[in-house]
């Protein structure tokens, strides 16, 4: 699916969670800016809008965190070389943390919403 | 300054141009695959392209706000590294003291020599274009006499035909008498040519300076005064331009000020030209026509023609001279080699004093050197405290980078507070400093505390934080955190060679020290030798007065250019002054019969009996002196007689010469009978006696070949009275102005000194030295014993429990005090060692400051090592002693 959905269909992502999102990409593995990208619209069947662009300084600012490590590689069946992003381990932890706490605020926001909820 | 801006901006730049490059790349490669991805899926190639940048967004923005992560990470991290040196160094507050203390006093005595050096030799004179400004000295090297004077043709010669010099002037700094001021004043003239402020580019601050258009072929009317000169005598008054004032009996006008600042570059009589005066040289008082034999002139300063460097101006020169030497075959005798050479005005003023400050300057560096040296050898015994700290903040992930950056950061915040305390104490304790400087160091007055001085302190502690601080930076590279987490946990830091680099340090310090000390020492002996070297003449109780007998510029106008008349006026002033309460015995001298001032001029002369000439380069002091001189001043006549009160314009003219004449000049023969002749025409004087040498300058210089006249025969118009007192003289100078004045009221009496405070102030540019260098030492030595002791007392604390074993075993407290003495004095000995080899390159080049000890006396250079071993060796013990008294269950206990 490579057609953009209206723009009135999509959703802008919450604030903060583009890191998450990020780092929960690099969980499977090494990836570069443009897999992660392709990646989060594929797996939210293309509803979060993810500007491409943006993906570059939140990657940079994880990297400076000490989150993600980059390293010019050479993609697996092309000679090509790209920039390829690492989660660590510190990245791995903060991972960690910040899907329970997501975890628990959709939890809440849920109960909220849907108080006679199914689950 | 360019250099070093090179160097701190070229590795940020590249930092980010580097990272600047790899995100182009990185969102190149985005925009690529984007748009194959599109063209897959049935897109055209335009329409691809177009669809992967929408997708991507604005790309200017986003790699701004990429760049903007980094750089804001960078300050970060500095900010971050600054929280946790803050942190580190205020948990152990005494280091700091101490680090701080040591550094302020290193980089404080840097920046202060500094200020000095800076302003004296290295700041170019506050002339335009100063470089091309140079100074004239007639040279015989025939007979090796330098500066002998040039004659008024030569001069003109020079300024006309030798296509060398835009401008030239003769300097001709003399003493006069001044009225029409507040109150008859003897003053320092300055007598030059017309061009002379032209030539150093000077403009008036009141009125106008002279110029081209006051040539005359005497003295020109119109004279420039000095601002001292007119606050002094005409209170400041602006109305002052066109006063009419005498000079030595001759009416002048004044035309303008010189402003505050302004200073003749160049020797002068006693303290600063005051009043300069317009000359040609070639009318009266001057002979007309000049007379090219007569070396009349004491000195000429030349501005170059543009382009023409020292070296090529002193060829063209050489060639020059060879012409003149060829035209005046009778005036330029071959042997004689007569010669003119060129020196740099700034070189010339400040030749004297060059060695001392060079020295000094040295001296002072290696005191810094020595506290970082000390500063470095405490960081690691820290550092070493902290290699499990550091091992396990690397092996949590922290680059080796990010370690140094973190020590290095705490290196120089201490570095910074050293800087910041030194300049505190300097702006302080400026004039108390400025009181240290000899008064009469050349450009004293252009010593300022400024801004650059600050920069130099700022620079001088971040480059000293960043020395000291890579001894245990570079520790971090050989950082293994496998190893050293090991290490740490059994012994609580210092690995063997951790302790050798430490070793070698403190070892380097005793050696840095040691050529400190030796050359204080050099010094100290030099100083004692100085003190011991017989004056010549009886110092105590000797007062002396000068007094300016006026020269008009038509000799026959002055009331004492007759000999009768002066010599009635010498005795009724000898007389009167006799008279004076407490004074035991007077005699009257001229100018250069004061010992210790340098008061130089020498004279050529020849012996008339003999095939001489005046070009045959002998020259000598020429002084006048009345009967009594020599026993006044206590010198001993060697041989034949002194002057008598029969020694009259009537009788015979005599003369008494001193030893170092008789050395130069008359050996083998007897000199006692030669003629001497003083220039062609005049009269022969005969020698009658030989007299034991009064210096007439230091007492560490030679004495200089002198003939003394009668005061009776000669016409000199400087006048020195000599009063020999009972004891200390109370109100003396009132009274020898008042009793002058009694014979006549209109003389200046002036520079009332007491001998002693003469012979003080020769002295007052070695003890300057000495007193500096004694002190660099003694800071040096300080920091040694600082620095030994923190080594000994560290490993003795690292050994512990080995001695608690040892002694639990059995062993004596000698044996222990031994096993810590043993490599303290191996390190010591290696130091001295070392400090001895560097001691004997080092003093060769400070051979200029001594008298009468070579560069590596023996005595210095047993007795300091042996004096530093003694110290280390206290230094040492104490240490060891703490380790006897361990007690072995203890130590054992401990950890």
């Amino acid at each position: 699916m490579t057609v953009p959905k209206e723009p009135s269909n999509r959703i802008e992502l919450l604030q903060g969670t583009l890191d998450m999102l990020i780092l929960r990409t690099l969980l499977f593995g090494r990836a570069h800016g443009h897999q992660i990208a392709r990646h989060i619209q594929r797996t939210s069947n293309d509803v979060l809008q993810v500007e491409h662009g943006s993906l570059y300084p939140a990657l940079h600012r994880l990297e400076r965190k000490g989150w993600l490590t980059a390293k010019w590689e050479s993609a697996t069946n092309q000679r090509r070389e790209f920039k390829y992003y690492r989660l660590t381990a510190a990245g791995k932890k903060h991972l960690a943390a910040q899907d329970s706490k997501w975890k628990q605020l959709a939890g809440a926001i849920t109960r909220v919403m849907e108080p006679a909820g199914e689950n | 300054m360019n250099l070093w801006q090179r160097i701190t901006s070229w590795r940020p730049r590249s930092a980010q141009q580097l990272r600047d490059r790899d995100l182009e790349r990185e969102l190149r490669d985005h925009l690529e695959l984007e748009a194959e991805q599109q063209r897959e899926s049935g897109l055209s190639a335009d329409e691809a392209r177009y669809a992967a940048s929408r997708a991507f967004g604005n790309t200017t923005r986003i790699k701004e706000d990429t760049r903007e992560i980094w750089t804001w990470a960078s300050l970060e991290r500095l900010a971050q590294d600054l929280r946790y040196a803050t942190r580190m160094l205020r948990r152990s507050p005494g280091f700091v003291a101490i680090a701080v203390l040591t550094l302020s006093l290193g980089i404080g005595a840097n920046v202060a020599i500094f200020t000095v050096v800076n302003a004296v030799l290295l700041r170019p004179l506050p002339f335009p274009r100063p470089d091309r400004l140079v100074r004239v000295f007639d040279d015989l090297n025939g007979s090796g006499a330098k500066d002998i004077g040039m004659s008024v043709p030569e001069m003109q010669d020079l300024r006309d035909r030798a296509n060398i010099f835009e401008q030239l002037t003769p300097i001709w700094p003399i003493s006069a008498a001044l009225v029409g001021g507040d109150y008859p004043d003897r003053i320092e003239l300055l007598a030059t040519s017309p061009e002379y402020f032209r030539l150093l580019g000077a403009q008036a601050a009141l009125g106008r300076v002279y110029g081209p258009e006051d040539a005359v072929p005497g003295f020109s009317d119109a004279v420039v005064i000095s601002e001292g000169l007119w606050r002094r005598q005409f209170g400041g008054d602006p109305s002052v331009i066109g006063k009419k004032i005498l000079m030595d009996t001759d009416p002048y006008t004044i035309v303008g000020v010189m402003p505050r600042g302004f200073r003749h570059p160049g020797e002068t009589v006693r303290n600063d030209v005051e009043m300069w005066s317009a000359c040609g040289f070639t009318g009266a008082p001057f002979a007309n026509p000049p007379v090219r034999a007569a070396n009349l002139l004491p000195g000429v300063l030349g501005r170059l023609k543009p382009g023409l460097t020292l070296h090529e101006a002193q060829a063209k020169l050489d060639a020059f001279t060879a012409q003149l030497r060829l035209a005046y075959p009778n005036d330029y005798p071959a042997a004689s080699r007569w010669s003119l050479r060129l020196e740099s005005v700034q070189d010339h003023l400040t030749e004297k004093v060059r060695p001392t400050l060079i020295v000094l300057l040295a001296a002072v560096g290696f005191v810094l050197l020595i506290a970082c040296v000390n500063i470095a050898s405490l960081l690691l015994a820290r550092s070493a405290a902290r290699v499990r700290e550091l091992a396990v903040r690397q092996a949590l992930g922290a680059s080796r980078g990010r370690l140094v950056g973190q020590l290095l950061t705490e290196s120089a915040l201490i570095s910074l507070a050293g800087g910041l305390a030194a300049i505190a104490v300097l702006i302080l304790m400026k004039n108390s400093l400025l009181a240290l400087v000899p008064a009469d160091l050349p450009r004293l007055s252009e010593v300022h505390f400024d801004l650059r001085i600050v920069a130099v302190a700022f620079l001088l502690s971040v480059f000293t934080g960043i020395f000291f601080g890579l001894a245990p930076a570079m520790q971090v590279s050989s950082l293994d955190p496998n190893r050293d987490l090991k290490e740490a946990g059994r012994t609580g830091g210092g690995s063997a060679r951790h302790n050798r680099f430490r070793n070698t340090l403190v070892a380097a310090e005793i050696a840095l020290s040691l050529v400190l000390l030796i050359a204080a020492g050099l010094l100290m002996r030099s100083f004692w030798d100085v003190l011991q070297t017989n004056p010549g003449i009886d110092p105590r109780n000797l007062t002396i007065a000068q007094i300016w007998m006026p020269a008009p510029n038509n000799p026959q106008a002055s009331p004492y250019q007759k000999i009768p008349a002066r010599s009635a006026f010498v005795r009724e002033v000898l007389r009167r002054a006799s008279l004076l309460p407490g004074v035991e015995q007077v005699a009257m001298g001229s100018l250069n019969s004061i010992p210790f001032v340098n008061g130089r001029a020498p004279r050529a002369f020849y012996f008339a009996d003999s095939s001489d000439t005046a070009r045959d380069g002998k020259t000598a002091e020429l002084g006048s002196v009345s009967p009594d001189y020599f026993r006044v001043v206590k010198a001993s006549l060697v041989r034949g007689r002194a002057f008598t009160d029969d020694d009259t314009d009537q009788k015979h003219r005599v003369a008494v010469v001193n030893e170092a004449f008789v050395q130069r000049y008359s050996t083998p023969s007897d000199p006692l009978g030669r003629l001497v002749r003083l220039g062609a025409g005049a009269n022969d004087v005969q020698i009658v006696g030989i007299v034991a040498n009064i210096p007439d300058d230091g007492l560490d210089v030679p004495a200089s070949p002198h003939i003394y006249l009668s005061v009776f025969q000669s016409s000199g118009l400087d006048m020195t009275l000599y009063l020999r007192t009972a004891s200390d003289p109370g109100a003396l100078r009132e009274a020898v102005v008042q009793a002058v004045h009694r014979v006549d009221p209109t003389l200046p009496v002036f520079g009332v000194r007491g001998m002693e405070d003469l012979l003080a102030a020769s002295m007052v540019r070695r003890r300057f030295a000495l007193f500096l260098m004694g002190t660099f030492a003694f800071l040096a030595l300080l920091l040694v014993v600082i620095g030994i002791y923190g080594l000994m007392s560290y490993a003795v604390s690292q050994h512990t429990q080995e001695f608690g074993i040892r002694m639990a075993l059995g062993a004596q407290g000698r044996d222990i005090v031994v096993l810590v003495l043993r490599p303290g004095l191996l390190l010591t000995l290696s130091g001295v060692l070392t400090g001895l080899a560097g001691a004997v390159a080092v003093t060769r080049l400070m051979s200029s400051l001594l008298f009468g000890v070579s560069p590596t006396d023996p005595l210095t250079f047993l007795a300091v090592p042996a004096l530093l071993a003694l110290v280390a060796l206290v230094a040492c013990y104490v240490p060891a002693r703490r380790a006897v008294r361990v007690d072995p269950t203890v130590a054992l206990r401990y950890e």
